[in-house]
C-alpha cells in the first residue's frame, strides 16, 4: 500500500540522515543540564519541577525537528511524486507524521525516564510519564506536520513554525505535564490521559486534512 | 499575469516544444500543466475532462529531480514504482539502471552521484513508469553528449509507441526538428 | 429581501465595497469619538466609586471593551478567513487581513491595562490566572496569523490564503485552549483571584452603562479603522485595476481626500 511505502521511505531516510534522531535527544540533554546549574542541585528542587521540565523538553527537542518535514521534499522534488500519484493527499501527510512519529517521537519517549531520573522525578510517576508521552508524541507529530506545511516555502520557517504550533500545543502540555504531576502527588492521572486520548483523536482527525490544504496552498 | 494566451492541442505521437526567454514562465506552465501549480487564468483540458485521468497518464520531470539523496538509486526507483502502485523487482531496476548508464549503481546514495548521472536516475522514472505524456522541463542540462544522444532516443521512441512529450529545450537542434508543435512563450 | 441579498453581493466586490464604505467611514468615526468620549468621561470621572476597590476599579472602563473586542474581532477574523479560504473572496480577505492587527491590539491593551489593574489591586503585575493566560494564547494566536502574512512576502495572495487557515485553525482550537486553560486553573493551587472581576459582577445601572457606552464605542471604532484598512488593502492588492486608478488619479482626488 501506498501508505507503507511513504512511511517505510521517510523512516529509511531519517535513519540514514541519523542527525535528525539525534538532535532532540541531545538537545534535551544539553537543556536538562541548565536546570541545576541555574537551580542549584538541590534534589528537593528538581524534583518539583521535574514533570513540567521533562515534558517541556520533550515538546521543545521535536520541536526543532519539524521545519524539515515538507521542507525537504519540496526543495528536492520529491513532494512531486506523491503530490501527483493516485494517493490522497492527506494519507501521505498521516504517512510522514508517523513516520515523524516513529523516529522522532518513539526516540523522545524512550529517552524521557533518563531525563526523569536527572531530574529525581518521583519513582511512581515513571510509568504515567511514558503513557502521557505515549499519547501526546503522535500529537506532536501531527501539529508539527501543520506548522511545517505552512511554512514549507519559506527559508528560515523554524521560529515561525514555533509560534503557530506552540499555542496550539498548548492543551497538550496541560493534560500531558498535570498528568505527570498528579501522580507525583499520589493522585489518579486518568482524568488527564482521557483528556490527552481527545486530543489525540481530535489531531489525527483534523490535522492530515489541514496540511493538505497548507499543502495545496503553498504549491499554487 | 506571466506571459501571453497559449493554445496548444497535444495529441499522441506529437511533440511540443515550448520556448521563450529566461523568466516568461515555461516552468510556471509546465507545472501548472502537470497539475502542481493552478492556473490563474485560462484551462488545460484532457481529453476526457478529467484531470485524475490526466495526472495517471502523465509524467512530469522538473527542475527539481525528485531523487531523495538519502536513498540509494535502487531505493530511489522503487519507491517512484510503488507510490505508483507498480510491482518491480529487484533485477528489473538493476536492467533499468545498466541501461542508463547506471550500472552497478543500485546501492550507491543518490546524493553521491554526478549532476549528470543524478540526471540519469531521474530520466529512469520515465521508463519504469511509462505514462503516455511526458512533460519534460530541459531535461538535457547536465548530460553529457552520450547522455543526450540517449535521451534523445528515448524520446523518439516513445514518440513512435503513441506517446506525447510537452518539452522545454534550449539550443537542441534535433529536437527542434523533430516538433509538431512550437510555442514560444511572449511576455503579457 | 432581494434588496439585502443585492446588497451583500455588491460589497462583495472590491470597488463597490469601497464605494459603499466610503460613505460609512465619517458617520464611525464621529459615532466612535462621542461614544468614547462619553463612556471614557463618565466612567473615569462621575461612575460611582466601587465599594471594595474605590477609584482603581475604573480602568475596566477600557480594560474590558478591549477584551471583548479581542475576542469578537478574532471571531469576525476567523469568519472572514473561512470565506477567504474557501470562496476565495477579495473583499473577505481584505476584511480578515484587516482585522489582524487591530485585534492584536485590543489583545494588548487587555493585557497591559490588566497589568495595570493588577498592581493596585493584587500587588502583582501578573498573575497566571484563566483569563489572562488565555488571553495571552489569544496575543500569540494573532501574531501567528500576522507573522505567516509577513513572512511571504513575494506573493500576498498566497500569503493571505495560508494566513486565512491559520485564522480557521485558531479560531477552531481557541475554545479547546480555552476549555484547557480553565480546567487547568482549577486543579492547581495557586490564584483564586480572577483580575477581570467579571462584568457580570457589576449591578449598579450607572457602573454598567459607561461600560456598555465604552463596548459600543471599541466597535464603531473597529469598524472605521476595518474599513480603512481593507480599503486600503484592496487597493494594494488590486493596484493594477482600473476602478483604483479612477480613485487615485486627480479625477477622483475628492473622493480620496474627504
Amino acid at each position: 500500500m501506498r501508505f507503507w511505502t511513504l512511511l517505510r521511505r521517510d523512516v529509511l531516510v531519517a535513519w540514514r540522515k541519523k542527525s535528525g534522531l539525534y538532535q532532540p535527544l541531545v538537545f534535551q540533554l544539553l537543556v536538562v543540564t541548565m536546570f541545576p546549574l541555574g537551580l542549584g542541585a538541590g534534589a528537593q528542587t528538581l524534583a518539583k519541577i521535574s514533570p513540567a521540565v521533562v515534558w517541556i523538553l520533550a515538546l521543545l527537542s521535536t520541536l526543532i525537528t519539524f521545519e524539515h518535514l515538507f521542507k525537504d521534499d519540496y526543495e528536492d522534488g520529491s513532494m512531486d511524486l506523491y503530490y501527483l500519484s493516485d494517493m490522497s493527499l492527506p494519507m501521505a501527510v498521516l504517512a510522514k507524521a508517523m513516520a515523524h512519529w516513529i523516529t522522532t517521537g518513539i526516540p523522545v519517549i524512550l529517552f524521557a525516564p533518563i531525563i526523569g531520573m536527572l531530574l529525581h522525578l518521583p519513582n511512581q510517576s515513571f510509568g504515567i510519564l511514558l503513557l502521557s508521552l505515549a499519547l501526546a508524541t503522535p500529537i506532536f507529530s501531527l501539529l508539527g506536520a501543520v506548522g511545517s506545511a505552512l511554512t514549507m516555502n519559506l527559508r528560515n520557517g523554524g521560529m515561525l513554525i514555533s509560534v503557530l504550533v506552540l499555542p496550539l500545543m498548548s492543551p497538550v502540555l496541560i493534560f500531558g505535564a498535570g498528568a505527570v504531576l498528579e501522580s507525583t502527588l499520589g493522585n489518579s492521572a486518568q482524568g488527564h490521559l482521557l483528556m490527552l486520548l481527545g486530543c489525540l483523536v481530535l489531531a489525527i482527525s483534523l490535522a492530515p486534512v489541514t496540511t493538505a490544504a497548507a499543502i495545496r496552498i503553498n504549491l499554487e | 499575469m506571466l506571459f501571453a494566451p497559449v493554445n496548444l492541442e497535444l495529441k499522441p505521437r506529437q511533440l511540443a516544444l515550448l520556448s521563450g526567454a529566461n523568466g516568461t514562465g515555461k516552468t510556471t506552465l509546465m507545472e501548472a500543466i502537470a497539475g502542481i501549480r493552478l492556473l490563474s487564468a485560462g484551462q488545460v483540458q484532457f481529453s476526457d475532462n478529467n484531470s485524475h485521468t490526466w495526472q495517471h497518464h502523465s509524467h512530469y520531470l522538473g527542475h527539481k529531480l525528485g531523487n531523495k539523496g538519502a536513498l540509494t538509486c535502487a531505493e530511489n526507483l522503487a519507491f517512484v514504482a510503488q507510490i505508483n502502485g507498480l510491482d518491480v523487482t529487484e533485477r528489473e531496476l538493476s536492467a533499468l539502471l545498466a541501461s542508463a548508464g547506471l550500472a552497478g549503481y543500485d546501492f550507491q546514495q543518490a546524493s553521491d552521484l554526478s549532476a549528470g548521472q543524478k540526471k540519469r536516475l531521474a530520466v529512469c522514472r520515465l521508463l519504469l513508469l511509462n505514462k503516455t505524456f511526458w512533460l519534460l522541463d530541459e531535461p538535457f542540462v547536465n548530460l553529457d553528449h552520450a547522455g543526450c544522444d540517449w535521451l534523445f532516443q528515448l524520446i523518439t521512441a516513445h514518440l513512435d509507441q503513441g506517446g506525447a512529450v510537452l518539452i522545454t529545450a534550449h539550443d537542441q537542434q534535433n529536437i527542434t526538428a523533430l516538433a509538431h508543435h512550437h510555442i514560444t512563450l511572449e511576455p503579457a | 429581501m432581494n434588496r439585502i441579498v443585492k446588497f451583500y453581493h455588491e460589497l462583495g466586490s472590491p470597488p463597490s465595497f469601497y464605494r459603499i464604505t466610503q460613505h460609512w467611514l465619517k458617520p464611525m468615526l464621529l459615532l466612535a469619538v462621542l461614544l468614547g468620549v462619553y463612556g471614557l468621561v463618565e466612567g473615569l470621572f462621575f461612575a460611582p466609586k466601587d465599594y471594595q476597590q474605590g477609584d482603581s476599579y475604573r480602568i475596566i472602563f477600557v480594560h474590558v471593551p478591549a477584551a471583548w473586542m479581542s475576542l469578537f474581532i478574532y471571531l469576525g477574523m476567523g469568519i472572514a478567513g473561512i470565506m477567504t479560504f474557501v470562496w476565495r473572496m477579495k473583499v473577505a480577505e481584505a476584511v480578515m487581513m484587516a482585522s489582524v492587527p487591530i485585534g492584536a491590539l485590543f489583545t494588548a491593551i487587555t493585557l497591559l491595562t490588566g497589568m495595570l489593574w493588577g498592581k493596585p489591586m493584587w500587588g502583582t503585575y501578573w498573575d497566571w490566572d484563566a483569563r489572562m493566560t488565555s488571553e495571552l494564547i489569544l496575543l500569540f494566536l494573532y501574531l501567528g496569523v500576522m507573522g505567516i502574512y509577513s513572512a511571504y512576502d513575494e506573493d500576498p495572495r498566497k500569503a493571505a490564503r495560508l494566513a486565512s487557515l491559520v485564522a480557521i485553525i485558531g479560531l477552531v482550537m481557541l475554545p479547546i485552549i480555552r476549555y484547557s486553560v480553565v480546567w487547568w486553573t482549577s486543579i492547581h493551587q495557586g490564584s483564586s483571584i480572577s483580575l477581570m472581576g467579571g462584568a457580570s459582577g457589576i449591578q449598579d445601572w450607572s457602573m454598567l452603562r459607561p461600560l456598555l457606552v465604552m463596548a459600543l464605542a471599541t466597535k464603531f471604532y473597529y469598524i472605521y479603522v476595518l474599513l480603512k484598512r481593507a480599503q486600503t488593502y484592496l487597493m494594494k492588492t488590486e493596484q493594477n485595476k482600473q476602478w483604483v486608478k479612477n480613485v487615485v488619479s486627480p479625477h477622483g482626488a475628492q473622493e480620496v481626500s474627504s
